[in-house]
């Protein structure tokens, strides 16, 4: 019977063109009791081909191709644990000192490492092959000679494969003299480099995109034939059929390599106790001194809580994960890093007495299992959100410092071809020309809903793509099997992983692109798949906007803001939530959520908590928001589907919300095992398969049937939880983003100049444009100052203006002005004001000419002689002639008359100077001269312009609309700052128009979007002409008509296709 | 001094329109594009108001119910041009072809023939529409006004001496053509009639934009002086001769030819030049019952083309009528027309005649010409595409090669040592597993194929029947497996295998045919196409 040991999957990346689990199955499906993996340099697909052999029940042999100095590689197969552990170190050494996918390894170093590794001659890349070519037989012999030294006679097999090549069988004919002179076993391999023989087709694509050639143009670097696809066994042992002896070595061979992935060896770091005492007895210390703080001395429900879950992380031997995490987290402390702990962690009270996270789960009554569970044997999972940026750049050095290099990495992020990348790369390797090109990439995946009819192969044809010509058929034939192979390897955002002793010997390490930063080959779900324990630091926008608005609060209000100790029940947030007036506020600020929050109506935090889990696409898809939004109001009864569930869904009304309560569901009406109910939560996760749920929802119905549950409600009930496969928020998770979600709405409601500064501050983010925070800002009373180069930062900052402070606008939002020139800009200033632009560009060499002509573009050179100022055409005029500078025989004569001034006299006549024959702009050309030179306006809005046409057209305002009836007839208008379709939706698309006096809500049907939809998607003032919804105060028109609105050339923008 | 200037506006499209004055009434697009791209290139009012942007695609332009999309034509647009001036021609002999859409006629002493100014635009936008142009005319005394304005202003435009920049206040300055750079400084600053840049102090515009900022400044005051540049009428070197009598006949074909040809000669030696390409047209006889024969028997529904064309290529420039007939002759035996010529017209394309000196001490090769001339012969011999040098072609597919020009010995030494070491290099860096390989014998391939009939056992090739000859195979190796170009329709999957034959004598004996079989028996390299689904012999090991 034979083996297949030597086979390549798509994670050699662009050398291979089928997934591990392809291959895994189609060695079950032609019997084989196992099969070996050996990518290129590395073991990144062996989790996955690990747990797709598990499931199926064959063995998955690990192994890797490395390449050595001379360009070929050694084909390396693990027999135990000691060999892994030395492939992974040999791979790390080789990768961490060579630059990203490069590096190779001397025949001193495979010697190293070479203990519990067997080695294969190799293939056409191996090094019999290289060293046949080189200098024939003598040479070929010497090769394997040296072979067997490093890795002893007994661990070398002269590797045999057949191809229907005629180099191929000579290097046989060869090999086979060479095996019989020293005494060595033949191996029959097949090479494998994909799982079915069409797939050579695309790993002709991944030939091209690696050499950057195209089919027409690769010639001999393709494939010669289509066999280096698995064969079954009976197809090899007839290709072998004079050399059986190496069909039945590929047994002998398989049944000795016993090492798996189960046997990793993998033990999470020891926190190193200040005075040796146990770890566990650090952790209750800390444990005990946050409680009290948390809870007071005296509250023994929590007390109870923690010493539970204290005793099952000690019977876990958990405690060193924790206080690691919690060393984490008192870093960012003593740093002034706001850190807060989301997930499941927030079920926990330990995590809440320690400070990791800060939802009190026993006032909240979450369920401590969620997050750790004996039964489960998984790691917990622990998600810390940092402000992104530099701050979460520092918590993941200081792991890196504590665990050092080889004890600490990031998780992997395996990018895979999607439907444009792979459009992109296909088209290059077919020769279409760039412009084909863009077209083509810039025709896939637009939108996020697709309807039935939105196919690639409608794409196509509306592209103009002719879908009967064979190459562009090709084309789609390929994009379709192109999806979802891996193209590099990334780096995961925040997943970090830490090992007890050395890293290297678990998983082989790689450096990132960033520089200082480490990556394990293996994703964040393959670390978790093999039980390694990660903690992700996560960087989160809103996190860096609260961290800057406090510490703004702190400069400019003088006032020190604890965001642990805010109001609980601030009357203001809740009436500003009820509203819907959240621009800016964190989850709560789409136009779901707006559509939700005045019939929703929060009025405490546990609302709010409902209210960022409801508008997700788990409880839309199965249809609990309306229910729940009814019950609530009172206009339908609460109903708990089955009398046993009541308890579980008591708190959300009968309507499951969260992941949770779809657990417990499981396990009182199915009567699940936690274990199973787990089982379930992965089944609903991301790589949902339909096969795996169906196999679920069969087990539940069984369990409710025994449970006697009634058809009705059965059916009910696997609806709420199919449904949920397209997931819904854990509590906790919920809990934890309700929080930030307060925090921000107490800090924009209380503080509106500092949060309006803070949030410009960390553009792009959120669901707006500036221009629309802005605005909203704007119709809350704020003052926003427009950037002039006499005042401005960098970054958007406070100005006193008597009793309040306003917003200055940072010269970050000049399009196309670098920082290092803006910074620039504010140290000369520093030193003495400028005295014209002239001066300017003298002291700020840097500046080139289309960065001033922005500035003047956008009034930002107003006031550069002195307070009255000239208008922006003034500073245009005289900026073409600082930036014509003279020749070297002029420019002393230049320089001369452009000393320092002084006094008043001198400065006007500066002042005046800088006037020129223009006329100043009119308000139309500063509107547009705005928007192209930041993106924004603080001036009227563009509707302003037009407020009487639109009233003589008939058309409201968005203000206007609160006050009219349900069902009446009207026409709204503005400018698009969304655009949505989303994927929960059936093709509605959600329109946003936003006019001087506040944004109004259009949604479109199908229907109209087809016929208008050339309109829709551009341009960006739009009239729409329909029937007013004003239900509950949830105000939108249901679109009839749609027409272009062309009052303005301000290029405006708007977030699109969420 | 008077000056004419004739602007045809959106020019792109009125082309189109000329050729289907339909469309006049319509809101119409057009597209260019490299298939399957389009895109919107022109359109006219009617179509920008409708919606449709330049640069748009064309699948978008289409959602447009009431645009009209069209294909851009250059060959409309070079009819339109010519029209525009025959137009000029028409009016005043000297004239300026300033652009495509642009002419400018000097009208000066026209008055006494035509009558006024006026009179003369009027005329000359009766005979624009007469020619299916809708064009704008303006005159003046100065040739740039007169320019400008026409391309700023529609209708007729007059403008009398001392007026100039008056009258050109209201234009706008992208029709003074100002570079990209300098238009957007000009929008920026809110400059955007003539007016307004001519209101402009000089000298600082002259800081600020440089001598482009003078030369415009001057434009929009109608200050800018320049003599015409007269239209060169364009040198054709073309000859064509109608014939009373049809000729079928290559020999009287050639005298007439050769006629042609010594007159063409003449004329480039006149202008000191040569011909580097001759192109032949003939008009032919209608052959109704050829065609209607070929109908007839429904072989093709094409009717066969009136017109027969083709070109001469030449190595080197030529005026010797006598080599160019000779050539001509040869081609067209080679290629004979398919009906009777009623008319020929023939043309050259000029040249610099070949100066070269050959070297006193290098070998002597042959003179081009001769060589053209045998390659021609050979040419007609054997068809085009089976003379040249052969080369191989980097693919797998077996026995792939092209015919490239064939290079004289000297210069093609010259040639593959700068290529040739390129171009093994490339190889090398290509295909670094694939050594040269030191074939022990030779092998010669059949060209073309042979077809075989083979009998298999277990799998192996047992027997074989090509050449009439039966033979056994008494040993083979394979298969050797090479498929490839998936992606094209020219696929191609192929077994080869290596077999030792030894045919039956009795073939040879009974048929004096077929070669004495035991001088074939030996090694050949037969395969089976699984695309064919049929046997062949690639060739025989010597």
């Amino acid at each position: 019977m034979y083996t297949e040991l030597h086979a390549r999957s798509a994670f050699s990346f662009l050398e291979g063109a089928s997934l591990p689990e392809e291959l895994a199955a189609v060695c079950k499906e032609y019997g084989m009791a196992s099969m070996a993996l050996l990518d290129r340099d590395g073991v990144y697909g062996a989790p996955r081909f690990y747990l797709a052999a598990k499931k199926i029940n064959i063995a998955a042999h690990i192994g890797a191709e490395v390449t050595s100095a001379a360009g070929w590689r050694y084909p390396l197969l693990v027999e135990s644990r000691e060999g892994y552990q030395n492939l992974c170190r040999l791979i790390t050494k080789m990768k961490l000192r060579a630059p990203k996918g490069k590096g190779n390894v001397s025949g001193a170093e495979v010697a190293e490492y070479a203990g519990g590794l067997v080695c294969l001659t190799g293939g056409e890349e191996g090094p019999l092959a290289h060293a046949l070519a080189e200098g024939g037989i003598e040479s070929g012999t010497e090769c394997v000679r040296a072979l067997c030294e490093i890795f002893g006679k007994q661990n070398v097999y002269v590797e045999l494969q057949r191809h229907f090549l005629r180099e191929e069988e000579a290097r046989n004919h060869a090999a086979i003299e060479i095996a019989e002179k020293l005494g060595l076993p033949l191996l029959a391999t097949n090479g494998v480099r994909h799982a079915q023989p069409e797939r050579r087709e695309v790993l002709d694509v991944f030939t091209c995109i690696r050499h950057h050639r195209t089919l027409a143009t690769a010639g001999r670097l393709l494939a010669r034939n289509s066999e280096l696809h698995m064969k079954t066994p009976d197809e090899m042992v007839k290709l072998f059929s004079d050399l059986p002896e190496a069909i039945a070595n590929t047994q002998l061979l398989a049944s000795r390599l016993q090492f798996t992935l189960k046997d990793l060896g993998y033990e999470f770091p020891k926190y190193p106790v200040p005075d040796g005492k146990p770890q566990i007895h650090f952790l209750r210390q800390r444990a005990h001194e946050g409680m009290i703080s948390r809870y007071g001395p005296n509250d023994e429900r929590a007390r109870l809580q923690i010493e539970r879950e204290l005793n099952l992380i000690e019977k876990l031997r958990l405690e060193g994960y924790f206080l690691i995490v919690w060393d984490i987290v008192r870093f960012c402390r003593e740093r002034g890093i706001l850190v807060q702990g989301r997930g499941s962690a927030a079920n926990s009270a330990v995590c809440y007495a320690l400070g990791i996270t800060a939802v009190d789960s026993v006032k909240m009554g979450l369920l401590f299992e969620r997050f750790l569970s004996q039964e489960r044997g998984e790691w917990p999972d622990i998600d810390l959100d940092l402000p992104s940026g530099d701050q979460r750049e520092q918590a993941i050095q200081y792991v890196y410092e504590r665990y050092g290099k080889l004890g600490a990495a990031m998780t992997a992020n395996v990018i895979t071809y999607r439907g444009r990348s792979a459009a992109r790369e296909i088209g290059k390797a077919l020769s279409f020309n760039p412009e084909t090109l863009n077209r083509l990439t810039s025709l896939v995946g637009a939108w996020e809903y697709k309807d039935a009819n939105d196919t690639l192969a409608r794409q196509f044809r509306d592209a103009g793509f002719d879908m009967q010509h064979p190459q562009i058929r090709k084309f789609f034939e390929l994009c379709l099997q192109f999806q979802d192979l891996p193209r590099h390897l990334g780096q995961h955002s925040g997943g970090l992983v830490v090992c007890q002793g050395q890293l290297d010997s678990i998983v082989p390490l790689e450096p990132a692109t960033m520089p200082g930063r480490v990556v394990v080959q293996w994703d964040k779900d393959d670390c978790a798949d093999m039980g390694i324990v990660k903690v992700d630091l996560l960087g989160l926008g809103m996190m860096a906007v609260l961290e800057d608005c406090l510490q703004i609060i702190k400069t400019d209000y003088g006032e020190e803001i604890d965001l642990g100790r805010l109001p609980a029940d601030d009357p203001v947030v809740y009436s500003t939530l009820q509203k819907a007036d959240t621009i800016g506020m964190f989850q709560v600020e789409s136009h779901a959520q707006m559509a939700c929050l005045p019939r929703l109506r929060p009025e405490c935090f546990y609302d709010l908590v409902v209210q960022v889990a409801i508008i997700r696409p788990g409880p839309i898809v199965g249809k609990m928001v309306n229910p729940y939004l009814k019950r609530r109001q009172g206009r339908e009864a609460v109903d708990f589907l089955h009398p046993s569930l009541k308890p579980v869904l008591e708190r959300t009304l009968g309507v499951p919300l969260f992941q949770e309560q779809l657990l417990r569901m499981a396990m009182i009406a199915a009567g699940f095992t936690g274990g199973e109910a787990e089982e379930l939560r992965r089944a609903l996760g991301f790589k949902r398969s339909e096969k795996r749920m169906k196999e679920i929802e069969i087990k539940l119905r069984c369990g409710m049937d025994k449970n006697g549950i009634a058809p009705v409600a059965q059916e009910k009930i696997v609806q709420s939880i199919t449904s949920f496969a397209l997931y819904g928020f854990p509590e906790s998770h919920a809990a934890s983003f309700a929080l930030l979600a307060y925090a921000s709405a107490y800090l924009k409601c209380h503080y509106l100049a500092a949060f309006t500064a803070a949030i410009l501050n960390n553009q792009p983010m959120g669901f707006y444009q500036p221009d629309t925070l802005v605005r909203d800002a704007q119709r809350h009373g704020l003052k926003v100052k427009p950037i002039d180069v006499t005042c401005s930062d960098w970054l958007c900052k406070l100005e006193k203006n008597a009793p309040d402070f306003c917003v200055r606008l940072g010269m970050r939002y000049v399009k196309g002005l670098r920082s290092d020139v803006a910074l620039e800009i504010v140290s000369q200033r520093a030193i003495r004001p400028f005295l014209s632009i002239e001066d300017l560009k003298l002291r700020v060499p840097l500046i080139q000419k289309s960065e001033l002509t922005t500035l003047a573009e956008v009034g930002a050179l107003n006031f550069i002689a002195g307070k009255h100022g000239v208008h922006r055409r003034d500073a245009l005029w005289q900026i073409e002639r600082a930036a014509r500078r003279p020749g070297p025989l002029l420019e002393e004569t230049e320089g001369a008359e452009e000393e320092p001034v002084n006094g008043s006299a001198e400065a006007a006549s500066i002042s005046s100077a800088m006037q020129s024959p223009l006329a100043a702009m009119t308000g139309e050309e500063r509107l547009v001269a705005d928007f192209r030179g930041t993106g924004m306006t603080v001036g009227l809005h563009p509707m302003g312009h037009h407020r009487v046409e639109m009233k003589r057209r008939g058309v409201r305002s968005a203000i206007e609309l609160t006050h009219l009836p349900d069902g009446m007839r009207v026409k709204i208008a503005g400018g698009v700052i969304t655009r949505q379709r989303p994927g929960t939706a059936k093709g509605f698309v959600f329109l946003s128009l936003e006019d001087e006096t506040g944004i109004s809500n259009a949604i479109i049907t199908p229907q109209l979007f087809e016929k208008y939809h050339v309109v829709i998607v551009h341009q960006q003032f739009l009239l729409v002409e329909g029937r007013l919804q004003n239900q509950d105060g949830v105000i939108s028109v249901k679109a009839e008509s749609i027409q272009p609105l062309g009052i303005t050339r301000a290029e405006t923008t708007s977030h699109d296709f969420h | 001094m008077a000056f004419a200037s004739i602007h045809v506006p959106n020019f792109l499209v009125q082309a189109v329109m000329r050729a289907e004055p339909t469309l006049r009434a319509r809101a119409v697009a057009l597209v260019d594009g490299t298939p399957p791209i389009w895109n919107v290139v022109a359109a006219n009012e009617a179509a920008l108001q409708a919606g449709i942007e330049l640069g748009m695609a064309k699948s978008q332009a289409a959602q447009f119910c009431a645009v009209e999309i069209r294909q851009r034509s250059r060959l409309q647009e070079k009819s339109a041009h010519a029209a525009l001036l025959d137009l000029g021609a028409s009016v005043s002999p000297r004239m300026e072809d300033t652009a495509p859409d642009t002419i400018i006629l000097d009208i000066a002493g026209l008055t006494s023939l035509f009558g006024s100014e006026e009179n003369i635009a009027r005329r000359l936008m009766r005979h624009a529409s007469s020619l299916g142009l809708i064009a704008h005319v303006a005159v003046s005394s100065n040739l740039e006004v007169a320019l400008h304005a026409a391309r700023g202003f529609s209708g007729i435009t007059l403008i009398p001496p001392g007026e100039e920049a008056k009258r050109l206040g209201r234009l706008p300055v992208r029709a003074l053509l100002p570079s990209a750079e300098i238009l957007e400084t000009l929008e920026r600053w809110g400059v955007r009639d003539c007016a307004a840049l001519a209101a402009l102090p000089l000298l600082q515009l002259s800081e600020r934009l440089g001598q482009e900022g003078v030369r415009l400044h001057e434009f929009a005051r109608g200050a800018s002086l320049r003599s015409i540049a007269l239209a060169e009428p364009a040198v054709h070197f073309e000859e064509e001769m109608a014939l009373d009598f049809a000729v079928a006949e290559l020999e009287p074909l050639a005298f007439l030819l050769g006629r042609l040809l010594d007159q063409l000669c003449a004329r480039l030696q006149a202008r000191a030049l040569a011909a580097c390409a001759i192109r032949l047209r003939f008009d032919l006889e209608d052959s109704f019952e050829k065609d209607f024969q070929v109908l007839g028997k429904n072989y093709s529904p094409k009717l066969a083309p009136k017109t027969y064309e083709k070109v001469l290529g030449l190595p080197v420039p030529v005026r010797d009528s006598k080599m160019l007939l000779k050539l001509l002759r040869l081609q067209l035996q080679a290629d004979p027309p398919h009906a009777s010529i009623v008319k020929i017209i023939l043309s050259a394309e000029p040249a610099r005649p070949r100066a070269a000196q050959g070297g006193l001490f290098l070998p002597s090769c042959p003179d081009p010409e001769e060589l053209e001339l045998t390659i021609g012969r050979l040419a007609n011999l054997v068809g085009n595409a089976n003379i040249g040098s052969p080369e191989l072609v980097n693919t797998h597919r077996p026995g792939e090669f092209r015919m490239s020009r064939f290079i004289p010995a000297s210069d093609e030494s010259k040639i593959s040592q700068e290529n040739g070491t390129a171009a093994a290099a490339h190889v090398r860096k290509e295909d670094h597993t694939s050594k040269p390989c030191l074939a022990a014998t030779a092998f010669r391939i059949f060209r073309p194929e042979v077809q075989a009939k083979v009998e298999l056992q277990d799998g192996y090739p047992a027997r074989i029947y090509f050449r009439g000859m039966r033979g056994n195979i008494v040993a083979a190796s394979g298969p050797w497996r090479t498929s490839g170009d998936w992606w094209r329709e020219d696929t191609w999957q192929q077994d080869e295998w290596e077999v030792d034959i030894r045919f039956d004598a009795s073939a040879s004996r009974r048929n004096e045919r077929i070669p004495n079989s035991r001088t074939q028996d030996g090694l050949y390299r037969i395969y089976y196409d699984s695309i064919r689904a049929a046997w062949f012999a690639r060739g025989r090991y010597d």
